[in-house]
């Protein structure tokens, strides 16, 4: 049975390390961005966001992207 | 806490706003526009009104809040 997929929403998310807590662990701050284009490049996330992390003061720790799909029979 | 505002016009000429938190201060000037102008030229956020297509402005807000004792 074949599947067409069809991508309904994209968010970026830049994941902060803000410090550690008393037992040593990280403490992770998610920055989310909803209102990306569901065609937009991985390469252009990262460049938007190679260039927003250097305006606030925590350490980037990870770039991440999350696309929803509709999946549907065809 | 303080908040850097990122302020864009889009094709509509509406204000769409992208902010970060804790921003490195004294801010930077040249890395903001920089900032602004990769992220209309990469072109990857919508909004209701097109795509970003003009810088109207960045700043950083502060927002102060002080707990009342019952």
């Amino acid at each position: 049975m074949a599947v067409n997929t069809l991508k309904v929403d994209s968010r970026l998310q830049l994941v902060f390390s803000t410090g550690t807590d008393e037992d040593g662990n990280m403490v992770l701050k998610r920055k989310s961005f909803n209102n990306i284009k569901t065609n937009a490049t991985d390469e252009q996330l990262h460049e938007v966001s190679i260039a927003l992390y250097p305006l606030q003061q925590h350490i980037l720790v990870d770039i991440a992207r999350d696309d929803r799909s509709v999946l549907t029979e065809s | 806490m303080k908040k850097l505002e990122l302020k864009f016009l889009n094709e509509e000429g509406k204000t769409v706003t992208i902010s970060l938190d804790d921003p490195v201060e004294p801010v930077d000037t040249a890395q903001v526009t920089a900032a602004m102008d990769a992220i209309i030229a990469q072109g990857c956020f919508y909004s209701n009104g097109g795509d970003f297509v003009e810088k109207k402005e960045a700043r950083i807000v502060e927002r102060n809040v002080f707990d009342i004792s019952f």
